[in-house]
């Protein structure tokens, strides 16, 4: 999520009034917040110590994979003085305490959360660790300066007073809690920087960590839902006369998601499913095929319809220098996660408590409180781990879909999606083309940039969802849908990554049109940025050979010299020696700015007989104060990994308005073999930190194809790419 | 009824025998950390050992495994030279997948104390990681062979 769309989040909430600025240490507003006993010493929402010396975390972002727990922990325990395998964590439940305060919903994504939470984290902690210590100078007469907090306890200086904190919770509970506090200087971290122990790691290798799809409340039963495979279709009709005669299976019934199969068990519920005739409206008018949206998209391109987003005039004369100019498309994309989407529901005496993985429990909330139709405080999120999230877990669907189900049953039940339900009924990285053409003066300079995309709005279709979380629910869907409407005119998420362009080209022009389809999309790992670096980066390389420069050479004249981009493509040319590949190897280069940080990425490869294959991907990353370095590394390479899986493989493709592919053998991942050796370095900088969970994606795609073009003479401008 | 050994002991269940081990394992057993990825043997979420091989429990029928040994991924212990490995390198992301991951290597292992980097390749190239975590996997998988005195066979000493 860029800045943009976060202002844009943030002016509706408060537009809306709905929502309080400001970090509020004990979570003030709505229902209190009531964790643990009153025995504990609870400074704020975030942090409290049990009688025992436990000390608990309540982490507000979701954790799945890219390390938000262990980073938080970390943070933490710097101030508190505790070290961070001390620290348990929990996920913190749906309170307006623990809302993300750039965007004003409970939400994981953007890349945002170190970022935004660094340093309220070490106030959270530091704040504790002054409030023990005024407990330790009340207990022993000494003052500040005597006492010391270090290893979780307060000693004074001479060794007479030696107190763990859990002797100082009685007395620390029954004080005001230290607010103004000095957070410790960098030349005295012991934990950031350095700490690289992930603390979910043990639980992630014995079993033990709990995902949704693990909940199982007393008396579950399974549920599998018939959706329609088209986007706009309802249930007609459906016989179940079959299903309901096989053992275990308790209920068939239609809801206004698709016809639940509801049964003891995942496999009878799926075999009595198979056994279940359902007929679906017929599917509505709009694009439906992948050959009339790419059509269509192209048709986009040569018409007029767009709505500028970025106009800087050039000052060279328009026909001069040489015109160069490229169209580029990607495909539909599916998340994929390894977690089929699930999520548990058991109704209460008002309401109801969901189980699910969630990457916006706030969002559940809301979603599941209307389909029951009881108010949002009526409804108790138990988020979970997530067993891959990248943007999926933002929607709740399956939460809607679970609580529908549940609403018809007396005993709780668990909604299963199949590998093939998540395939074909996905929140889609939608498919979008571009027109890029530039002007190449003799002397290297680049005039005229102009970029024309074309493609559906995903906010256009998200926004209004999400603003049902944020704003009172009196407030009915038309003006939400209204402002997505609205928004999907310029829709910064189609546009983030190209708009910013950080080349001093003299003039850059970059407009969209927004080409509505009916197929539901979303946040896929990096959003915009996922196809606008790919066509940036690429129409880069275009120029560069254009002007018969090399490729590195070329993007350091254009970028200012002190320029994060030119820091992190040293970086990277070092650590991939640029320029001398070994015989037979070539590379290609890219670099991109997203969530805050900064990477570029070499990509080599080998050509054998007209074979060519992936031999080693080099990253670099600026991404601020590291926090812990290993996972940045993780989530680079990740990132990485995700890229190449697309750039090589991912494709959706719709007939007749539904999905055709359904698992991993039609929508192939990157495996253990596919795989090269990848080496990551991160650039020194003290600078706040930035995302690390998104960043690493995008420029992969535009360094492979920059590489094959070395490699081929072929320039690749439809993703996913062909090796050779 | 079908019987037979689970983590080294034994159970008796009035299942359908068509039904996949995973969802016995999973719904009758509550043994949770065996995970259901893709249902059709693609992914390696589900791996476990049947008579000590690894096998895909999502298309393995319960009848398949009357009489024999199955050990899952809380069969290992929770102290078994790779978890260990798997920890200290810090392998799992989401760690959706890594039971089936660390269920994989250990099968290898038991065969091939000592694979080299491109054995490891292979062999784990039936479990997909949607996070990237293979290198971490091969490393991890590198530094367990290297600790000696492991015996392959204590998984199912219990």
């Amino acid at each position: 999520m860029n800045l943009t769309r976060r202002q844009f989040i943030r002016n509706v909430s408060v537009a809306g009034g709905a929502l309080t600025l400001g970090f509020q240490l004990t979570g003030c507003s709505g229902k209190p917040l009531q964790l643990g006993s009153e025995a504990d010493f609870q400074p704020n929402a975030f942090l409290r110590i049990e009688p025992d010396g436990t000390v608990i975390l309540q982490v507000p972002k979701a954790e799945m994979g890219q390390g938000v727990i262990t980073g938080m922990v970390t943070l933490v325990a710097e101030e508190l003085e505790v070290h961070p395998s001390r620290i348990d964590y929990a996920m913190a439940p749906v309170h307006s305490a623990f809302g993300d305060p750039e965007m004003r919903l409970q939400i994981t994504g953007g890349s945002a959360s170190i970022r935004v939470y660094h340093e309220i984290l070490r106030q959270v902690g530091a704040s504790a660790r002054e409030t023990l210590v005024a407990a330790a100078m009340q207990q022993s007469g000494l003052d500040r300066a005597s006492l010391e907090a270090r290893e979780g306890r307060v000693r004074s200086v001479d060794g007479s007073v030696d107190l763990g904190y859990a002797e100082l919770v009685p007395v620390a509970r029954t004080l005001a809690v230290v607010g103004d506090v000095v957070l410790k200087p960098a030349d005295q971290w012991r934990w950031i920087g350095r700490y690289d122990q992930r603390v979910d790691a043990v639980a992630k290798t014995d079993g033990s960590a709990r995902f949704g799809m693990d909940a199982s409340p007393e008396g579950c039963l399974t549920a599998v839902l018939l959706r329609c495979p088209w986007f706009d279709g309802a249930v007609e009709s459906f016989e179940a006369t079959e299903a309901l005669a096989l053992p275990g299976v308790v209920a068939v019934f239609a809801t206004e998601f698709g016809v639940a199969v509801v049964a003891e068990g995942y496999w009878p519920a799926r075999q009595a499913a198979g056994k279940v005739q359902v007929n679906f409206t017929p599917p509505g008018g709009g694009l439906r095929d992948s050959a009339t949206i790419s059509a269509a998209l192209e048709a986009a391109l040569d018409g007029e319809d767009f709505a500028s987003v970025r106009d800087d005039p050039a000052t060279a004369a328009a026909e001069q220098g040489e015109r160069v100019s490229a169209r580029y498309a990607v495909p539909f994309l599916a998340h994929a996660a390894m977690e089929p989407l699930n999520a548990t529901c058991r109704l209460t005496a008002d309401g109801c408590e969901v189980w699910v993985g969630s990457q916006a429990p706030d969002l559940a909330r809301d979603v599941a409180s209307r389909v029951l139709g009881v108010p949002r405080g009526a409804v108790v999120i138990h988020n979970q781990f997530l067993g891959g999230g990248f943007g999926r877990r933002a929607a709740a669907d399956n939460v809607a879909e679970v609580v529908a189900i549940a609403r018809e049953l007396k005993r709780p039940v668990k909604l299963v999606w199949s590998r093939e339900d998540d395939m074909r009924h996905d929140w889609y990285r939608p498919a979008m083309a571009g027109a890029i053409e530039a002007r190449v003066h003799p002397d290297g300079r680049i005039s005229h940039w102009q970029h024309r995309i074309a493609g559906p709005s995903i906010n256009q279709q998200v926004l209004p969802v999400m603003m049902g979380a944020m704003l009172p629910q009196w407030i009915p869907g038309g003006p939400r849908q209204w402002v997505g409407d609205f928004v999907g005119k310029k829709d910064f998420a189609s546009v983030e990554g190209s708009k910013e362009l950080p080349y001093a080209f003299d003039g850059v022009s970059v407009s969209y049109c927004n080409v509505p389809v009916p197929i539901p999309l979303g946040y896929w790992r990096s959003v915009g940025h996922s196809h606008t670096a790919f066509v940036v980066e690429s129409f880069v390389d275009e120029l560069a050979h254009a002007a018969g420069m090399d490729p590195l050479a070329f993007r350091r004249q254009h970028l200012p010299e002190s320029s994060r981009q030119r820091r992190v493509l040293d970086a990277v040319a070092r650590a991939a020696n640029w320029g001398n590949a070994p015989a037979g190897r070539f590379q290609g280069i890219a670099v991109h700015d997203s969530f805050h940080s900064c990477v570029a990425e070499v990509v080599e490869v080998s050509r054998i007989d007209g074979k060519v294959q992936l031999e080693h991907v080099y990253c670099a990353i600026d991404c601020g104060q590291v926090i812990n370095p290993d996972i940045v590394r993780d989530q680079m390479i990740g990132g990485i990994v995700f890229a190449l899986s697309a750039a090589l493989h991912g494709e959706i493709t719709l007939k007749d308005g539904a999905v055709e592919q359904s698992n991993y053998h039609d929508y192939p991942l990157l495996r253990q073999t596919d795989t090269p050796p990848m080496t990551v370095v991160l650039v020194d900088s003290s600078a706040p930190p930035t995302g690390v969970g998104e960043p690493g994606t995008p420029p992969a795609a535009p360094a492979l194809a920059n590489a094959l073009f070395a490699a081929t003479g072929e320039r690749q401008r439809r993703l996913p790419l062909r090796l050779g | 009824m079908v019987a037979f050994s689970l983590n080294g002991r034994e159970v008796e269940l009035e299942v359908d025998p068509e039904t996949p081990l995973l969802w016995v394992l999973r719904d009758h057993l509550q043994l949770t950390g065996t995970r259901f990825g893709c249902g059709m043997g693609l992914c390696g979420a589900c791996t476990v050992h049947l008579d000590g091989a690894a096998i895909r429990s999502c298309s393995t029928p319960l009848s398949m495994v009357a009489g024999r040994r199955v050990t899952t991924i809380e069969g290992l212990g929770g102290s078994h030279p790779l978890q260990h490995a798997w920890v200290e390198h810090n392998v799992p992301q989401c760690g959706y997948c890594q039971s089936g991951q660390i269920m994989s290597a250990a099968a290898l292992l038991a065969t091939n104390p000592q694979p080299d980097e491109e054995s490891i390749r292979q062999a784990m190239s039936g479990n997909l990681c949607r996070c990237g975590t293979y290198h971490k996997v091969q490393q991890a998988i590198l530094s367990a062979a290297a600790v000696a005195h492991w015996q392959p066979a204590a998984e199912d000493a219990s």
